[in-house]
C-alpha cells in the first residue's frame, strides 16, 4: 500500500473530525497530505484496473490467447482487491453506525 | 503490493514450468522420429533455455524461455538395413533422445511447478489472512 498506517489513522481521525463538524474544511489535508477520501479513492481506482485487468485476462484465457497461469493470477489479484475494499467499505460504514448509535 | 509481485513471480514461473514440460513431450514423443533419407537429419532433441528477465512494470526478475535450442551431441546409430534412412553400411541415425533423461526431466518439471504453486498459494493465503483482521 501507498499510504502508511499512521497517515491513515491520521486522515481517519480528520473525517471524523470533519464529521463532528469541527473547523475542519471540506476536504481535510493532513500531515501526511493525503486524505482518508484520497485513500479510499486510490484504492478504488487500483482496484478497478485489477477488476478490468482480471475480466481482460479471463477473456483472453477462454479465447485460448492467455496462459491459463496468467488468467489465474489476475482473477485472484482482482478478488483480492475487491474483498481488500469491501473490508474497508464495511469498517467504514461500521464505524459510522457506531457513532448514529452514541447516546447524545 | 510484494504480496501481488510475489503471485505474478510464481505464474510466470508456472509458465516455464509448463514450456518445459511442451519440451520434454516433444522429445519423447519423437523419440523414434528418424529422418526419410540418409542425408537428412533426423529429429534432435530440443533444450529449454531459461532466462531471467526483469518485469519493468514491478522490478521483479521473472523466469522466462530465451529461445527453444537443439541439442547438438552425437546422433546414435541402429542397424537396420532395411530401412529407408540406412546409409550404404545399413545403419540408420536415431534422434539422440534419452527417454530416462526426459522422465527425470518431466519428474523435475512437475516438482518445480509444484513448488512455484506453492508460492503462489501462500501469498494468496497471507493477502487473505491479513484481510480478515479487518473483518
Amino acid at each position: 500500500m501507498r499510504a502508511t498506517l499512521g497517515q491513515a489513522l491520521a486522515a481517519y481521525t480528520a473525517a471524523f473530525a470533519h464529521g463532528r463538524g469541527d473547523l475542519a474544511p471540506a476536504e481535510p489535508a493532513t500531515a501526511g497530505g493525503l486524505s482518508f477520501g484520497a485513500l479510499v479513492r486510490e484504492e478504488l481506482a487500483s482496484t478497478k484496473s485489477a477488476l478490468a485487468r482480471g475480466e481482460a485476462m479471463a477473456v483472453a484465457g477462454l479465447l485460448g490467447k492467455a496462459s491459463i497461469q496468467d488468467v489465474v493470477e489476475a482473477v485472484s489479484s482482482a478478488e483480492l482487491s475487491l474483498q481488500k475494499i469491501t473490508a474497508v467499505r464495511d469498517r467504514v460504514i461500521a464505524a459510522y453506525q457506531e457513532i448514529l448509535r452514541m447516546p447524545i | 503490493m510484494d504480496l501481488d509481485v510475489a503471485m505474478r513471480i510464481a505464474s510466470a514461473g508456472m509458465k516455464l514450468q509448463a514450456a518445459r514440460l511442451r519440451v520434454v513431450s516433444e522429445n519423447l514423443a519423437n523419440a523414434e522420429s528418424t529422418a526419410p533419407t540418409p542425408e537428412a537429419e533426423p529429429y534432435r532433441r530440443k533444450i529449454l533455455e531459461v532466462a531471467a528477465r526483469r518485469d519493468r512494470e514491478t522490478g521483479a526478475t521473472l523466469a522466462a524461455v530465451r529461445r527453444y535450442g537443439v541439442d547438438r551431441s552425437e546422433l546414435p546409430l541402429r542397424h537396420l538395413p532395411g530401412h529407408p534412412a540406412a546409409d550404404a553400411a545399413g545403419y540408420v541415425r536415431f534422434p539422440n533422445v534419452n527417454p530416462l533423461i526426459e522422465l527425470m526431466d518431466m519428474r523435475e518439471a512437475q516438482r518445480s511447478y509444484e513448488a512455484n504453486l506453492n508460492a503462489m498459494q501462500m501469498a494468496r493465503t497471507m493477502l487473505q489472512r491479513t484481510l480478515d483482521i479487518l473483518r
